[in-house]
């Protein structure tokens, strides 16, 4: 490994650092454990799941992509290759591919022992200039330390991205696309630009746009078209170097999370490797097409347009008219929406139908539970968000005031807190007793209980506004930029969800393995590891182990 | 059209045939129209003794109905004893407490007066029309849910599936094999969010090319959907069909809405005729039932979800409860130490000050009451995105639609704070998981010799 060769340096230090066998013998660092079916399962599980998510997503991404282009062109529409699926169904990798790692991962030694010699010299060179703020954290420290946090990751990865990068730029010069002037091959103006690879998704998007493709890791040529000016491109490229950068960010993660540590050598984990290369290979592929699709008006200007009755939407968008037979179901249609939401029920149809609900409810079993099941899952929705809303509030109150009114407001403000609290706690007893009691009533249904989640049951009785249902449902967005953080944050909870959800599964497998402490002493510390990172840690950074050794 | 009265069982079935072409002709006509578009109930083979048709159909017609509205998959093999379970969970899940129905046998043979009551009952319970046709409703528009319903799912497909593992025949897994299938599915996970802001931008293309298109003024551009359709009319033939057939399901609705004291006196008279039956067998069986059936509070996973998340959320009130206490606690007394000093103020300024204090206050927390009750309207299902920029020409955009009742538009903001408070309660949540990780792998350390491991 990167860190692995070289010995402590600093001779007052005491402690030495555990190394990773190199694994000659598999055995030995492998970390073992029985049937750990429940994670791999839920792993492949999510997979699975998000895989298909990419191709249904890709499938529009498709349509829409070809509504932008020429319409009237005869030429079908190209295939959009889908970056990084080619791997997205197996779930062992294979063995170019663990080759492909073990080349890259020698490449990298390579390239950190290459690094240190210009550092030292660099280093020297510049002083303390702050042009490489993150540099400078980890010259010091020894390199030794392999597993190290995230900050200084950066720094150690860099070189393999570039190192990769060098492959597909040479690709790329086959495709028709052309590298625009200010492309630049400064690492250290790169280095600086970069954000932290690892960046929540969350916060990818807020500073999603220009920034992210300046301020992404991304090596690769692409990241410098989003700094011309022009603002088409921008907009198009935009686009772009977010594929490519999501790849040479999960590149950055996938060293992070093998090839630094646990995997030295390890069969298994040398995945990203020749996946990363067929990816970047395609990804060129598709952004030299659709860079065509995209830019239309462009091959225009160039005189490269086929035939002049082709058109785009660009250019003929709002002129546009919905073929008659449609717009006349349509208004027929949206009429009939209006009366059905209009029409109100009569007065005889209202009461009739209360006597009756009335007196069937006092057929009911006497002791009704006060929830029903969808109410106690309704109420429990809402108050899912509480607690951490409520907390917000009571640290939003500050601790000194200037007025005396503004005091008193505060206080009055915390003592409504408080009641608020009491009566949520007070509501979950209720809910809990309801719960219980609605079991005793429950009918036979064995396993099927799946079935009886809400998926979505608005809310019902004589609060809810039935004919409401039949209104036109609309969400609108007044900005891209809306738009993006809506889909941004929609992702974030569904995935905020699963990785709660892995974290329980993994919490019930991977704990007992280090508690009953049936595994072989030797790996005891690479297991360790590896399970404080996936638990603790998110897999996004490492503890550092040290020896606890008296020196000599 | 009106029901004959009954006295006799068997005159009220023979009513009920009556009734089941008659009065409930256009509900369950309506409802079988609904139910068209999964696919359509299948006829039930004969078994042996055949039961009486009307309850199995009923049966079946409440199955494909409640499956709709809870989204599930629709399994037609199912046996007709599965499809009544369901049937019979999915009404004690919506409360509907008449013992009668969940003693129905399970073959389907008997019980159609029941389930006429139950469905009803349902009818009203869930409006339940008024939903199959929103949720059935022919989408041309670019379409995204609101809420994040579908991930509060208790998920149960997700560690407890019987797939395995590709592994094999071997049952010790490398925990790097983990590590690798981790880092894989957060590749995906950023591929996945690259494709959507890809996504995002291609779909304010269209919208923003085509704006000013469409006849609806409300939508003002087109939707993917509807620009393709321009693009390749012929692909879309199913469309005009699904939209042509939708207009006359409301039609058919519309028509239900005339009959509907009709249908209800009826409903009353049936209620009538089993009371005057029924007194004379109901027993204490039913007592008997409910006290004899031990159930296991245990052996159920929706339970079991619930109170696990019942007891997250008290722990967390309860530590926010004594954080607070203790800081109302000491502010008071602060605030009185502070008061005392000043006693020959208290008086005058200390209620004008009371007051505007406690208007504020109230206003504050109305703001939190309101979201703390479930009877906020929170938009459910599926919306069709429409791009409304700020434009002082559009802002009474309401003004010059159509009809602005028959909209009801949420915007995306409002939907983007939800959003932002479930991220911030579910980050807290995934921090509190891995804050116990990391105690309880801490203790594991001290047990590991010659270790010491220092945390990131």
């Amino acid at each position: 490994m990167f860190s692995g060769s070289s010995t402590c340096g600093q001779p007052q230090r005491r402690v030495r650092e555990i190394k990773p066998h190199l694994c000659s013998d598999p055995e030995e660092a492998a970390v073992t454990r029985s049937c750990e079916d429940g994670v791999a399962a839920a792993l492949a599980a999510a997979l699975r799941e998000v895989a298909e998510r990419r191709r249904e997503l890709e499938q529009r991404a498709a349509r829409s992509r070809a509504l932008l282009g020429r319409w009237g062109s005869e030429e079908e529409e190209q295939p959009q290759p889908e970056a990084g699926s080619s791997s997205g169904h197996e779930n062992r990798p294979s063995l170019q591919e663990l080759e492909a790692l073990e080349l890259l991962n020698r490449a990298l030694e390579k390239a950190l022992k290459v690094r240190k010699s210009i550092r030292k010299s660099q280093l020297e060179a510049q002083g303390a200039a702050g042009e490489k703020p993150v540099d400078e954290g980890p010259a010091p420290k020894n390199a030794q330390e392999q597993q190290v946090p995230v900050s200084v990751e950066d720094v150690p990865v860099t070189t393999k991205v570039r190192s990769i990068s060098r492959k597909p730029a040479s690709l790329k010069k086959t495709s028709p696309y052309k590298l625009r002037a200010p492309y630049r091959t400064d690492p250290d103006v790169k280095r600086t630009q970069r954000k932290a690879p690892d960046r929540c998704v969350s916060q990818g998007p807020r500073t999603a746009g220009k920034s992210s493709s300046k301020g992404m890791a991304c090596k690769q040529g692409s990241s410098r078209r989003t700094t011309s000016s022009a603002r088409d491109r921008e907009a198009r490229a935009a686009a772009e170097p977010q594929k490519t950068s999501a790849l040479s960010r999960s590149a950055l993660d996938e060293q992070q999370s093998f090839s630094i540590g646990d995997s030295a050598g390890g069969k298994n984990s040398v995945a990203a490797g020749k996946w990363l290369l067929e990816a970047g290979k395609k990804s060129c592929g598709s952004l030299g097409e659709s860079s065509k699709k995209d830019h239309p008006t462009a091959e225009v200007a160039l005189g490269r347009s086929t035939s002049p009755r082709t058109v785009t939407l660009q250019e003929k968008g709002c002129q546009l008219k919905l073929p008659l037979p449609y717009r006349q179901a349509y208004s027929r249609n949206s009429r009939a929406w209006e009366r059905c939401h209009l029409c109100q029920t009569s007065a005889d149809a209202a009461a009739a139908r209360n006597r009756f609900i009335e007196r069937i409810q006092t057929t009911f079993c006497s002791p009704m539970p006060a929830f029903s099941p969808a109410e106690i899952e309704k109420e429990l929705m809402v108050l899912q968000d509480v607690p951490s809303l409520l907390s917000q509030d009571v640290e939003a109150e500050p601790a000194d005031h200037p007025t005396l009114q503004r005091e008193y407001e505060s206080l009055l403000t915390l003592e409504g807190l408080q009641t608020t609290v009491s009566q949520c706690l007070h509501k979950l007893q209720l809910l809990r007793a309801a719960v219980e009691s609605q079991m005793r009533l429950r009918p036979d249904c064995t396993g099927d209980l799946r079935s009886c989640s809400p998926a979505c049951v608005p809310p019902m009785g004589q609060t809810c506004d039935s004919a409401g249902m039949l209104a036109v449902p609309l969400l609108c967005y007044s900005s891209f930029q809306e738009l993006r953080d809506l889909f941004a944050l929609k992702l974030q909870v569904s995935v905020l969800h699963q990785e709660i959800a892995l974290q329980k599964v993994m919490m019930a497998e991977l704990l007992p393995v280090l508690e009953s402490r049936l595994y072989p002493e030797a790996s005891a510390a690479q297991l360790y590891r590896a399970i404080y990172t996936q638990l603790c840690e998110g897999g996004r950074r490492f503890p550092v182990l040290v020896r606890d050794e008296l020196a000599d | 059209m009106l029901p004959p009265h009954t006295v006799g069982g068997r005159e009220a079935a023979a009513a009920e045939r009556d009734v089941a072409a008659a009065g409930a002709g256009p509900v369950a006509a309506e409802c079988s129209r609904c139910a068209v578009p999964g696919p359509a109930a299948p006829r039930p083979a004969r078994p042996r003794h055949p039961p009486p048709r009307q309850s199995l159909d009923f049966w079946r017609l409440l199955y494909a109905l409640l499956k709709q509205i809870h989204g599930g998959k629709w399994s037609e093999s199912d046996a007709i004893d599965n499809q009544i379970r369901f049937v019979k969970s999915a009404f004690w899940y919506h409360g509907y407490g008449r013992p009668e129905l969940y003693q129905l046998p399970s073959d389907g043979s008997a019980g159609s007066r029941e389930l006429l009551l139950a469905f009803s009952w349902l009818l009203h319970r869930l409006s339940l029309l008024e939903q199959l046709l929103a949720r059935n409703r022919v989408k041309t528009g670019d379409e995204t849910s609101v809420c994040t319903c579908e991930d509060d799912l208790p998920n149960s497909q997700k560690g407890t599936t019987k797939i395995a593992p590709e592994y094999g025949l071997e049952d010790r897994v490398d925990v790097r094999y983990l590590q690798w299938l981790n880092g894989r599915l957060r590749f995906q996970w950023r591929s996945l969010h690259a494709q959507h802001q890809e996504q995002c931008k291609l779909l304010h293309k269209i919208h923003l090319f085509t704006s000013g298109s469409h006849m609806d003024q409300i939508l003002g551009h087109f939707s993917v959907t509807e620009t393709d359709l321009i693009r390749q009319p012929e692909n879309y033939k199913q469309l005009l069909q699904l939209l042509e057939s939708e207009t006359m399901q409301l039609e058919a609705f519309l028509e239900w809405k005339q009959l509907e004291p009709v249908y209800w006196q009826w409903m009353e008279t049936v209620l009538d005729n089993m009371a005057e039956e029924g007194n004379t067998c109901k027993s204490q069986d039913t007592h008997v039932e409910k006290k004899g059936l031990p159930k296991a509070t245990s052996c159920c996973p929706w339970a079991d979800s619930l109170i696990g998340q019942i007891d997250r959320l008290s722990r967390d009130l309860m530590t926010l409860h004594e954080q607070l206490h203790d800081l109302v606690t000491h502010r008071k007394a602060a605030w009185c130490e502070k008061v005392k000093t000043r006693e020959e103020l208290q008086k005058e300024w200390f209620s004008a000050i009371a007051r505007k204090a406690q208007e504020s206050v109230e206003l504050k927390l109305l703001d939190l009451a309101h979201l703390c009750a479930p009877e906020k309207k929170k938009k459910h299902g599926s919306c069709r995105l429409v791009f409304r920029s700020k434009h002082p020409a559009s802002k009474t955009g309401s003004g010059r639609s159509i009809s602005k009742e028959s909209v009801s538009a949420v915007s995306a903001t409002e939907v983007i704070r939800e959003l932002q408070m479930r991220e911030a309660s579910l980050e807290k949540e995934l921090k509190q998981l891995q804050e116990e990780c990391r105690q309880r792998l801490g203790e594991i350390a001290e047990g590991l010799d010659g270790v010491i491991c220092i945390s990131p």
